[in-house]
């Protein structure tokens, strides 16, 4: 079975010899060669660099962008992605920060609190990076903020709306500051929520209410916070349902709210699922608008089977008012992204926005370093500009100041903003 | 009373879905005894590439006509299903037929992994659910039922017939035909089906094709009635579709189709009746699964496990 | 945007789709038709081998010298001066250049040696088709089509393919003569100081290739692009000089070393492992990366227990480690934890361990009459129920969808573990107390494994999963043993998960899906099932690998998805299987030859090997 090649001794011992000594030159030769020698560098310019316009002789700074890229939740954390480089494309060609050019960095975090964890870590390892924007999910907020923190990069989310990641567990009645680094763009669940409910209950006269939330961090808190105001208004929540987080077939849960006859559906959730609901609500006879957050005011949630008077609040005038806003989404569209600037684009727009502006004002001209840090955070929170969401200004807290809300409602296949205002209390 | 039937329908509805899908399962575990945790995902794919069909390859003239959009997209998901469900029994299982018996498994998640993941990078806009075409076949019929309003859509009533019927078509054809007799000599002992002239790769193959067929037809079926498709479906009903194809007894045509619709009914009824609700009617599944088990190791219609040599 | 809904554009797309298909197949074909060919060929010539290897060294060294890409790609110049000509700096070769001219000059050096040079050229062939696939691919599929590694009209760069054809004549001078020669056996009877310096020296070395490894293409992200490529290129070549070093017998030896030496080494391992803080890969982000590693790898191996040993298949697993990491948060003091006391991190992991026991017990006591793959599905099940549970705050312990966050790190006289860490002049990044308390934590859970695996406890569980029915004909009391393989597994997995509870800083239910599940199962198997390193490796090869592939985000996934299937392809049995093991699963000899190398070659699986299951 196994061969050997015979040799007689003698010969063996002969070659052996001879040949170990050429190896040992061939060796030591080649890696001498490797080792030693000219040092040319290689010709042509680095690529990628279209604008040349713009000093960016003092290199490159990075802001990092924590979402999701892979997996179910992507649609989302692409729209984030796409939002916050053309934030940054935009500066590099105005010159915004001179002397750098601003690059984003995208960690997936697979919407799980360790990946966000190791993405948070790799980005804050380096000194470039000078501010990250991110993230999508709540619970990954959470355990990204401490270790930002203790590097003092500057956090700003487009997405986060737990109260208490800003204004600690005791928010409405204690609120303390929980992380100095950390701001947001979007309104919190306790903004939304009422402000719906007394929309929902007061304009609209809805005064039975079913409340079907997806059991996530974004959708239970909102509806939460939308109950103890409807009852507060005087409405009655006549049934409360979940659906799984990655269930499709509504016919159960429909089946349960059904029989209490509600005239409205509160929708804690996102557009993926809300759409089809509504659809399926119809279907089984029950023709009752549903509302949402800003999670479903998204154009896709009227193609998924979003129906004609179905509502959804979000932060800020409507968009159709807006300058900036018109702005934005032409400039998303004439970039050609893959994907949708999706629910939260226009927010990471604003947060990278946010970042960049404060980063011009703490270098004014100077070069970047550590200890720049605090400034940047400094000049974060007292940022104050026109965004594509509104007003982009932060308070105390690191909640974002613009407190205006949009009701939209679905008129002829698509958003149209029915009430603005602000949430008194 | 209304209530009560309308969740027995709605029960049915994802009963039916799931026994189509559960009977893929079934078939090859019975054969190879590999938990093809990809099969799931053939689902998946067979309801893209029946929209797939209907949106790029079918003129527009078709479409409007479900008569005619309806089994090209059928076909368009089936053909789909059933070449991926081949090429991987060929290229991913196959080769390691005689491998450590968790090896496959492995490879099976891996499967559903790439799968899930190149649809949603291949196919346009799905990173989100992608809604289905609904201007047809989607007629709702209410009646009235004691003391309340019944409904059921037609893409409901296609769902529990063609369940019924391609389930008693497999099991005539297992029982009946020159192929189906190979498939239960080789799911019994391969080695003496050899002996006996049965070629066992044909055969394998053969299951793969039924069940993919199968889960193809689901798909389709799916997307029509909750007019979408998204990538995450196949894990979601891939996992009830195994619960089901387990719980009847895995090996077992009946077992899967009356494991599918327990699940579904018990899905439905547990969120009405059930302590906790909606968001309790997993939990409800699984303990019934466990308390079946429990009494019946081989689920309600298997055979009890042989030793294997 | 383009209308993508419109007739006939499906066609064009199919047709596009048929087309790669076809090619991908012609290309595949022709690779098999060539090696079919070419194989008996040179099975009946053994003296191939020398001019094939030279061959192969010579073209493999002139393919480091020629340029590689010929344009600077939309990401920036491909790395290691990939576009410079033909000796325009010959002796500033880097990377993978430089990979390649070692290869080159290896084959033909070992041409000349007394060694088994077949083994040897195998091997290098086998890292420079590696090295040579990915350099080629990645430019072409970065923007640069087929012109970035031929011509694009002006400039030539051909190093690409000159490797791969130096490539496949290393791999087919290896085949000359049809069989490879014996590993050469190494004399294990060295004198103890000597053995000490060779395991020292190996174990150094590893943690050095190791640091590498990590720190390869730096830390990525956009200052560096090319990272990913950089550190697969990297492993092709390591794998290849691994393979080459194996050939010859040094590895086979210096694992005997150290199997004679096992204390020696545990602990010369233990010292190199507390070093890696030390090395270039001393960064906050592999510090953490390699605490999360840990954590995973002490699970991994509290799994292999249930699934290694006594062949009991898990697919809920994460779940125990959930249940941990929410005690262990509900004694933490953490603001929102549901228990008001805090409790020392010592007492609470203890705590975290138990509780998970018990559920282990439960959960393993269906096992008493579920068997097989109906014992998967309970499992499987059970780790749904508890992620639902979490998910609905059952019992107000587990925040729902709150999560319980802002657990405060672990701290020890007066040091809190997520801060650096200064000892005296020296520096250490934040994060290394954790990997300190992870790699004491996975050290002890080895040591309880080890010892389970060989007490009679451990050779229970080893004959339940061979045949229970024999077993049980034995006197061994089935039930009992596999219910205390439950619940020891999840004891470990419990204590991995009150330092996961602590080093993430927030416990969420979203943590512990399914998807966690496999990846444990994953390290399980891609280790070696039983085996002890083994799980160590596929966790370390799970985390690690995602990290340095976060270059191709989007195809994260998909990419882990493919290396499940490769692996189990090609190696079935783990990296690292069991030595028990070895024979019955893997068609390998007790020496660990693979039977295909002791020439009972069987090209057509599925037919007629013998193998038990």
């Amino acid at each position: 079975m196994l061969t050997r090649i015979v040799r007689t001794k003698a010969e063996k011992g002969h070659h052996v010899r001879n040949q170990t000594v050429k190896a040992a030159v061939l060796v030591a030769g080649a890696l001498l060669l490797a080792a030693c020698g000219t040092n040319k560098t290689e010709s042509g310019s680095g690529g990628g660099n279209n604008n040349q316009s713009c000093d960016q002789s003092k290199g490159t700074l990075v802001i990092g962008v924590i979402a999701p890229q892979s997996g179910g939740l992507s649609a989302l954390g692409l729209g984030i992605k796409n939002s916050a480089s053309l934030a940054a494309d935009q500066a590099n060609e105005k010159c915004v920060v001179p002397g750098y050019k601003l690059q984003v960095q995208t960690e997936d975090d697979q919407a799980t609190a360790q990946v966000g964890a190791q993405a948070a870590t790799r980005l804050s390892s380096n000194a470039n990076v000078v501010g990250v924007v991110g993230t999508l999910n709540s619970s990954v907020a959470q355990s990204v903020q401490p270790i930002l923190k203790g590097k003092n990069i500057v956090q700003v989310s487009p997405a986060n709306t737990n109260p208490s990641l800003t204004r600690g567990a005791e928010y409405g009645t204690a609120p303390k500051r929980q992380f100095e680094t950390y701001f947001r763009v979007c309104a919190t669940d306790d903004l939304q929520g009422p402000f719906a409910a007394k929309y929902l209950v007061g304009k609209a006269g809805k005064k039975s209410i079913a409340i079907i939330t997806d059991g996530k961090t974004y959708g239970e808190g909102l509806a939460a916070e939308f109950k103890k105001q409807a009852e507060k208004d005087g409405a009655k929540i006549v049934a409360t349902a979940k659906v799984g987080e990655k269930d499709t077939d509504f016919s159960g849960v429909i089946g349960t709210i059904s029989g209490s006859k509600p005239d409205a559906v509160y929708y804690g959730g996102e557009y993926p699922q809300a759409g089809p609901l509504s659809k399926q609500l119809k279907d089984a006879g029950l023709d009752i608008p549903v509302m949402g957050g800003d999670g479903i005011y998204d154009g896709k949630y009227i193609e998924l089977g979003g129906k004609e008077g179905d509502l959804a609040t979000s932060v800020g005038a409507p968009t159709d008012t807006l300058e900036t806003a018109k702005a934005f989404v032409s400039a998303y569209k004439a970039k050609a992204y893959k994907d949708d600037f999706s629910a939260y684009g226009a927010f990471s727009y604003d947060a990278t926005n946010a970042i960049i502006g404060a980063l011009a004002k703490t270098l004014s001209g100077g070069d970047w370093s550590d200890a720049k840090r605090a400034d940047l955070i400094k000049n974060v929170q007292s940022y104050s500009a026109e965004g594509a969401t509104g007003e982009v200004k932060f308070d105390e807290y690191g909640d974002s100041t613009n407190k205006l809300l949009t009701v939209y409602k679905v008129s002829g296949g698509k958003w149209v903003a029915d009430e603005t205002g602000t949430f008194g209390g | 009373m209304a209530t009560l039937l309308q969740q027995l329908i709605n029960g049915l509805v994802l009963g039916g879905l799931i026994a189509l899908i559960a009977l893929g399962y079934t078939m090859v575990y019975g054969i190879i005894q590999l938990i093809n945790f990809a099969h799931g995902e053939v689902f998946m794919v067979g309801g893209f590439a029946s929209l797939a069909t209907y949106r790029y390859f079918l003129p527009p003239s078709w479409r409007s006509d479900w008569w005619l959009a309806l089994p090209l997209m059928a076909i368009g998901g089936a053909v789909v299903a059933v070449v991926l469900a081949v090429v991987m029994e060929r290229f991913a299982y196959r080769p390691l037929r005689n491998a450590p018996r968790l090896a496959p498994l492995i490879t099976a998640l891996g499967v559903s992994v790439i799968l899930k993941e190149v649809v949603r990078l291949g196919y346009p806009g799905a990173t989100a659910p992608v809604p289905f075409p609904r201007a047809f076949v989607d007629q709702q019929y209410r009646f009235e039922f004691f003391d309340g309003t019944v409904s059921i859509g037609s893409t409901a009533i296609l769902m529990i017939v063609v369940s019924i019927i391609g389930a008693i078509v497999l099991q005539t054809y297992i029982s009946r035909s020159r192929m189906g007799r190979a498939m239960r000599a080789t799911a019994q002992d391969p080695d003496t089906a050899r002996l006996m002239g049965v070629n066992p790769n044909r055969t394998i193959v053969l299951t793969f094709t039924i069940g993919g067929a199968l889960a193809g037809l689901a798909g389709v079926l799916y997307g029509i009635h909750i007019t979408n498709v998204d990538t995450e479906v196949g894990f979601l009903y891939g996992i009830f579709a195994f619960t089901a194809a387990v719980l009847g007894g895995v090996g077992s045509i009946k077992g899967a189709v009356i494991g599918g619709f327990a699940i579904g009914l018990i899905k439905t009824l547990s969120g009405q009746y059930f302590p906790g609700g909606t968001q309790y009617d997993l939990v409800w599944i699984f303990v019934l699964l466990i308390v079946v088990l429990v009494f019946r190791p081989q689920g309600l219609f298997g055979e009890p496990e042989r030793v294997r040599a | 945007m383009k209308e993508w809904n419109e007739y006939p554009d499906g066609w064009v797309w199919l047709g596009q789709i048929l087309l790669v298909g076809a090619g991908i197949a012609a290309v595949v074909l022709l690779v098999r038709l060539l090696w079919r060919v070419a194989t008996p060929y040179l099975a009946e010539r053994p003296a191939l081998d020398r001019p094939l290897g030279i061959a192969g060294g010579v073209v493999a060294i002139i393919g480091a010298l020629l340029p590689w890409v010929t344009f600077v790609l939309n990401d920036g110049p491909y790395p290691d001066k990939a576009t410079l000509q033909f000796f325009d700096s010959p002796w500033a070769l880097s990377g993978f250049r430089l990979h390649t001219l070692i290869i080159g000059v290896l084959a033909i050096a070992v041409v000349f040696l007394p060694l088994p040079r077949r083994r040897v050229l195998r091997a290098l062939g086998w890292g420079s088709i590696g090295i040579a696939l990915v350099n080629i691919l990645f430019p072409i599929i970065d923007g640069g089509g087929f012109g970035a590694i031929t011509s694009d009209g002006e400039s030539f760069a051909f190093g690409g393919i000159a490797t791969l054809i130096a490539a496949v004549l290393l791999v087919f001078a290896a085949k000359a003569g049809g069989v490879l020669e014996p590993i050469p056996h190494w004399k294990s009877a060295v004198p103890t100081l000597v053995a000490y310096a060779v395991l020292v020296v190996s174990f150094v070395v590893l943690l050095l290739v190791v640091a590498m490894l990590l720190n390869s293409g730096g830390q990525g992200g956009v200052g560096n692009p090319y990272a990913g490529p950089i550190f697969l290129s990297l492993l092709a070549f390591l794998a290849g000089v691994l393979g080459a070093l194996h050939a010859i017998g040094l590895t086979t030896w210096i694992s005997a070393l150290s199997d004679k030496h096992k204390w020696f080494s545990v602990i010369v391992l233990l010292v190199v492992a507390l070093a890696l803080p030390f090395t270039e890969a001393g960064t906050d982000y592999w510090m953490t990366t390699a605490a999360n590693i840990g954590v995973y790898a002490a699970t991994a191996i509290g799994l292999n227990i249930v699934v290694g040993l006594a062949g009991l298949l898990d697919l809920g697993y994460v779940a125990f480690l959930g249940i941990g990491a929410f005690v262990a948060a509900n004694f933490s003091g953490a603001a929102a934890a549901a228990v008001g006391i805090e409790l020392p991190f010592v007492v609470a992991a203890l705590i975290a361990a138990v509780v998970a026991g018990i559920f282990g017990a439960v959960v393993g006591s269906p096992t008493l009459r579920v068997r097989g793959d109906y014992l998967a599905i309970v499992t499987l099940a059970f780790g749904e129920i508890f992620k639902k549970a979490a998910q609905n705050n059952i019992g107000g312990l587990t925040g729902g969808a709150n999560a319980i966050p802002n657990v405060p790190p672990v701290s020890a006289f007066g040091q809190p573990f997520d801060q650096p860490l200064t000892i005296g002049s020296v520096e250490l990044p934040s994060g290394v107390l954790y990997y300190v308390l992870i790699i004491v934590l996975v050290a002890l859970v080895m040591v309880v494994f080890a010892n389970l695996k060989n007490a009679r406890i451990g050779r229970a569980w080893i004959a339940i999963r061979e045949d229970e029915d024999a077993a049980r004909a034995m006197g061994i009391k089935t039930g009992q043993a596999k219910i205390l393989a439950f619940l020891i597994g999840a004891m470990l997995a419990g204590l991995a998960g009150a330092v996961f509870a602590h080093k993430t800083s927030t416990v969420a239910y979203d943590s512990f899906q399914f998807i966690e599940s496999v990846t444990l199962l994953a390290a399980v198997i891609l280790g070696g099932m039983g085996s002890i390193p083994g799980a160590v490796l596929g966790a370390a090869l799970l985390l690690v690998l995602p990290e340095k592939l976060r270059e191709f985000a989007d195809y994260r996934l998909m990419l882990f998805g493919l290396a499940l299937v490769l692996i189990m392809r090609f190696r079935p049995q783990g990296l690292v299987p069991d030595r028990h093991r070895r024979a019955e699963l893997a068609n390998e000899g007790a020496e660990g030859v693979p039977i295909e190398e002791l020439n009972v070659h069987d090209d057509t699986p599925g037919d007629s090997k013998a193998v038990t299951r």
